[in-house]
């Protein structure tokens, strides 16, 4: 899995490209919430384009990340999912939970 | 049909007694497998072999491409790493609670923090329908609810191949279809492969996407739900009929067991 952060008019975007995993969960935790942890009213919005594969603890460190953010007042948003991934957030219901937009242009209105 | 099992001329002995009889089949990867047949037929030995918990006499059992009878035990754990197994008697230990039995898999394998473990763990307990009995101990839960935290713990490292032995074994009808849907929403939405033993009729109508059946120790078929359905194999027929085995012995026989002539 690679992380890749970029600005955008003051927002933060995190592109993730590879398998989400338990091998590669703990790293992806850091990034989210360290970003996290230095946002302010701010959007930060992760790119599942290429994204090949999520298992629960991927998930569940979005889970944390969500918890976190929602304490700094920020916004954490998806795009991009594939459908296969997309289909694991409706099972687990959190496709209600997240707020998860079809690209990057309908996720910030541009 | 790509294969995630394949067994090759599997004997196995208890003692002196041949138990599989130089068996060979193969269990297609992402779907669902029914291992079927009667008490005592060899299925759940079968099912030990498969997970490595039992060294076959001789034969081979080949999973992504390794031969696991010739693996030694550290081998094995990397292979089980990647297998959820639901025991008959859910196996959980009684001293620690659902939340710390489900949770032991990722503390033993995985160097995830305490935090997302919990999160992980009530996302497990809330897809079996245990959400809010975290803190229970296994003496607190009813038979489906133990089972049900049981198949928590197999799904605790997210695994790529299921096993099951017996899962409906003790639970009313209602629970045991309940778990049936689950076990076909798992299949579909992780696509995982999943492996079921059991002798229940109508959970095999309802889950397989393949049959293996075993009779004395024999594979005495395998292929599809809708194959065996329609095999005039009279074995099959009389277990599918539900009919009984024909008596044993003959009156005289009888008489000369019990007699110990």
């Amino acid at each position: 899995m690679k992380t890749e952060i970029t600005d955008f008019k003051g927002n933060k975007r995190i592109k993730i490209t590879g398998d989400i995993d338990m091998h590669t969960s703990p790293e992806l935790r850091e990034v989210l919430l360290s970003i996290i942890k230095k946002s302010k009213n701010q959007c930060v919005c992760v790119d599942f384009t290429d994204v090949t594969y999520i298992d629960s603890s991927g998930i569940a460190t979005f889970v944390e990340g969500l918890k976190a953010i929602r304490a700094s007042g920020s916004r954490l948003f998806f795009y991009g999912l594939p459908e296969s991934i997309m289909e694991i957030f409706r099972f687990s219901r959190l496709d209600r939970v997240f707020e998860i937009f079809r690209t990057f242009e309908d996720a910030f209105g541009i | 049909m790509e294969k995630a099992i394949e067994v090759e001329n599997l004997v196995t002995h208890y003692g002196d007694r041949e138990i599989l009889k130089n068996i060979s089949f193969s269990i297609p990867k992402g779907s669902i497998t029914v291992i079927l047949g009667g008490s005592g037929c060899g299925k759940s030995t079968l099912l030990k072999h498969l997970i490595g918990l039992l060294k076959p006499t001789s034969g081979r059992i080949i999973i992504k491409g390794n031969d696991i009878t010739k693996m030694n035990e550290d081998q094995m754990n990397e292979i089980r790493k990647k297998m959820g197994i639901l025991f008959q008697g859910a196996a959980l230990l009684n001293s620690m609670t659902i939340l710390d039995n489900v949770a032991l898999p990722l503390h033993e394998h995985t160097k995830l923090k305490e935090s997302t473990i919990e999160i992980m763990v009530r996302m497990k307990l809330d897809l079996v329908g245990l959400s809010g009995f975290d803190s229970f101990y296994p003496s607190q839960l009813s038979g489906g609810m133990k089972k049900r935290a049981g198949l928590a713990r197999a799904l605790a490292l997210d695994p790529e191949m299921l096993f099951f032995d017996e899962p409906s074994a003790g639970l009313d009808p209602v629970t045991a279809a309940g778990l049936d849907e689950l076990i076909i929403k798992l299949n579909k939405v992780f696509r995982m492969t999943i492996i079921v033993v059991t002798h229940e009729l109508p959970s095999v109508f309802k889950i397989a996407d393949y049959v293996i059946m075993l009779d004395k120790g024999y594979v005495i078929f395998s292929g599809t739900l809708n194959e065996l359905k329609t095999s005039d194999n009279p074995r099959i027929r009389m277990f599918l009929e539900r009919q009984p085995e024909e008596e044993k012995y003959s009156p005289d026989d009888y008489f000369k067991v019990i007699a110990g002539e």
